[in-house]
């Protein structure tokens, strides 16, 4: 068997059994006689085992055996589950984690696990699982996972409503996954009435079906066993509702490049239609025409490209969780909107301003366990994750009951800085956030220490604004905190060359970019009596970027980089004072101001929050 | 002791028809709302069993009205009233946790279908 081919494979599902297996111990963690998250653990990991053998990685199925046999025993109620065993097993999770990349590329024989297989089996020896009565699960085999499929009465108004209504309540009894048609079908309608998920329930499958079928407008509800997990290939049609499921999979970065051409695609409508606008007729109607397919292309891939924010949020329990102990806080943390789908070059960007978000709130929100005692809350802290669908737009709250912030710190130091007027008494939620929102306020560390919340205010509010986002904040003393980030549902990204002229900066799409090269005093030649480019014995024309934008003339330093521009056949060197490097920007919608050069065709705000052009390199060729 | 309710809808017209429906029911109408606004601030005094919401109000839509009472009360129940063609706004006001909703122009037994499932 030629190995090699199906690395890949292991990899792709190696990872997500892991991730699910981290995501079951932290369930298992938060109810330890719970028998379900024990029987995905020990599907996961078996499944694995399986794997790995296959693929001839003896270590990996060496490691994965034993926690198999761990789980095993905790499955018959033979030994118990408490913190140390959780974290022995997350380590494990962990362990195996970096085990299958290292074993993919071909070194299983260098893993040593030696260690962590020692600590995987100290446990004292097993009681007789009568003795031990308070981790011995029931004898009966734990509720499988239910597919529920559910009719609505076709003639019913707004079906897509009704099915948010029975997802919510269906959210109630247990974990819903595997919606289909997906989340964001149901919202738009585009079913028949029919549609069906994955529930896993402590509750009897009955009584679930009764209770879902007290939603309005509900025909019918029918729920079967089915095991948790991917469905076996021809069978997903016999459980589906809609009895076709028309997916394909399909590799990520064709949806990349396609998205950026698409991109692309806009920028050059817009050069278009500007254009056209002079012409009229005829030509304009055309352009209008074109726009809005271009547009609705847009709309299309970026559907396309749609993900639960699920695949970012799922690693925040175990980050908190480590997080919370790390700091010797109590904390539960609680996510909502796990299916809500989003742009992934949104959710790529996300984590990380979430990640602070969350650490602030730990760290800095919520209070020691003698503090929330003494002030008669809860001593675990309520640390919530809240994804929220509005029209055009997805919120991210997130949210502690900690101890707010200390506006009257906040308001002194921002005064003494002279950020804020001394007149100025009080602050409100907005003049909050612009004062922590500073760079380098928040990592004051005498505020922090003092106020609490801060660390890397600006880093959030500089990623979301870039976004095209915006960011509010909400803290009552003694209450809590919440953040919410607000983002566009969908972007338009390009990759493109950052080029400065003077102190300004521009951005040129990479598209028609055939290479960039030194004018210099040896490259230097002249065509049809303008300067221009030789390279490899053909003279190119020159174009100054610096003229183009209208800046002052200045004297010619000896070496200027150039952005050799190819389209069609013809080519044209940009000259620019500098070249900064690549990045990806989200196209804005563009109303160009009056006196703005027509080589300009959209604009963008770029990573570190400033607003720049974006080249049209069609227009100067 | 009967259910109370709150209506809160920019119309008379519709508060005095969807006012109707429910005290003939025997439910108890304990308040009114014009906005949104006014809806949060008779929410929190009123503390009824059910708010019957409008998403289209002026002065805070019924939707951010939903936010609102959920956030100051997350076992809120709350019955969307819309129109027809409003569907994104609906979902919307589902997922911001309302618990149900009535399609205009009501039925009066579908909006008490609606209120008892709620309720339940």
């Amino acid at each position: 068997m030629d190995r090699a081919r199906y690395t890949d494979l292991f990899l792709t599902e190696g990872r997500e059994h892991l991730v699910t297996c981290a995501h079951l111990l932290l369930e298992l963690e938060q109810a330890p006689r719970d028998p379900e998250p024990v029987h995905g653990l020990f599907r996961a990991i078996h499944t694995l085992k399986g794997m790995a053998a296959t693929m001839g990685y003896s270590q990996v199925t060496d490691l994965s055996h034993q926690m198999e046999t761990v789980l095993d025993a905790v499955r018959q109620g033979k030994r118990r589950v408490n913190r140390p065993l959780v974290d022995v097993l997350l380590e494990t999770v962990d362990a195996l984690t970096a085990g299958i990349e290292t074993a993919a590329q071909g070194q299983d024989a260098e893993l040593d696990y030696r260690d962590i297989l020692a600590r995987l089996n100290t446990r004292p020896r097993a009681r007789k699982p009568a003795s031990d009565d308070a981790a011995a699960p029931n004898d009966k085999p734990a509720p499988a996972g239910l597919w529920v499929a559910v009719t609505i009465d076709p003639a019913a108004p707004m079906r897509g409503g009704r099915a948010m209504v029975l997802l919510r309540e269906a959210e109630a009894l247990g974990v819903v996954s595997g919606v289909h048609p997906s989340v964001s079908e149901l919202e738009r309608e585009s079913f028949t009435g029919q549609f069906g998920f994955h529930l896993a329930s402590d509750a009897a499958p009955a009584a679930i079906a009764a209770r879902l079928r007290t939603v309005g407008d509900v025909l019918e509800v029918t729920c079967e066993p089915r095991p948790r997990g991917r469905v076996a290939p021809g069978t997903a049609d016999r459980h589906a509702a809609t009895p076709s499921s028309p997916t394909v999979r399909i590799d990520r970065r064709r949806l990349d490049a396609l998205m950026n051409q698409v991109g692309e695609l806009v920028v050059t409508k817009n050069r278009l239609a500007s254009l056209a606008a002079a012409h009229g007729g005829e030509l304009s109607a055309a352009v209008d025409r074109m726009a809005r397919l271009v547009s609705e292309m847009q709309a299309e891939v970026t559907l396309a490209r749609l993900t639960p924010v699920a695949e970012v949020f799922d690693r925040f329990p175990r980050m908190v969780r480590d997080l919370a102990r790390v700091m010797r806080k109590e904390v539960s943390l609680n996510v909502e909107g796990r299916h809500i789908e989003v742009d992934r070059s949104i959710l790529e960007q996300i984590g990380e301003p979430l990640l602070h978000l969350l650490r602030n709130a730990i760290d800095h929100g919520i209070e020691s366990v003698d503090a929330r005692v003494r002030a008669g809350k809860p001593r675990a802290g309520q640390l919530s994750l809240i994804a929220a669908r509005e029209r055009n737009s997805v919120t991210f709250e997130v949210r502690d009951d900690g101890a707010g912030i200390d506006r009257a710190a906040i308001l002194e130091k921002a005064r003494r800085e002279g950020s804020v007027a001394e007149s100025v008494t009080s602050l409100t939620d907005e003049q909050l956030l612009e004062v922590l929102g500073r760079p380098g306020f928040s990592t004051a560390e005498r505020v922090t220490s003092v106020s609490g919340r801060g660390v890397g205010v600006d880093v959030v509010l500089t990623r979301i604004r870039a976004l095209g986002g915006s960011v509010e904040i909400r803290s009552e003393v003694g209450h809590g905190t919440s953040v919410t980030l607000r983002l566009p549902l969908t972007v338009v990204l390009l990759r493109a060359l950052l080029a400065r002229v003077g102190e300004e900066r521009y951005v040129i799409p990479v598209t028609h970019v055939a290479e960039t090269v030194f004018l210099d005093s040896r490259s230097a030649t002249t065509l049809n009596g303008r300067q221009a480019l030789k390279l490899r014995d053909q003279a190119i024309p020159t174009v100054r970027l610096r003229e183009l934008a209208g800046f002052p003339e200045e004297p010619t330093p000896a070496r200027q980089p150039c952005v050799v521009f190819e389209v069609g056949t013809r080519r044209t060197a940009l000259v620019v004072d500098a070249l900064l490097g690549q990045e990806e920007i989200v196209v804005e919608p563009f109303e160009p101001p009056s006196g703005t050069p027509a080589v300009f065709s959209g604009a963008t705000i770029l990573s570190d929050g400033v607003p720049s052009l974006i080249l049209d390199a069609a227009a100067v060729v | 002791m009967s259910h109370t309710i709150l209506v809160c809808d920019d119309a008379i017209f519709m508060r005095t028809m969807i006012g109707d429906i429910l005290t003939g029911a025997g439910y108890e109408v304990v308040g009114e709302a014009e906005t949104g606004v006014q809806a949060v601030e008779q929410y929190s005094r009123l503390k009824p069993d059910l708010v019957t919401m409008d998403i289209v109000m002026p002065d805070m839509g019924g939707i951010d009205a939903v936010r609102e009472i959920r956030r100051l009360d997350p076992e809120a129940k709350i019955l969307m009233c819309s129109a027809m063609g409003q569907q994104a706004l609906v979902v919307e006001a589902i997922q911001a946790g309302a618990k149900d909703f009535v399609v205009k122009p009501f039925q009066p037994s579908r909006v008490l279908e609606a209120v008892q499932r709620v309720l339940g």
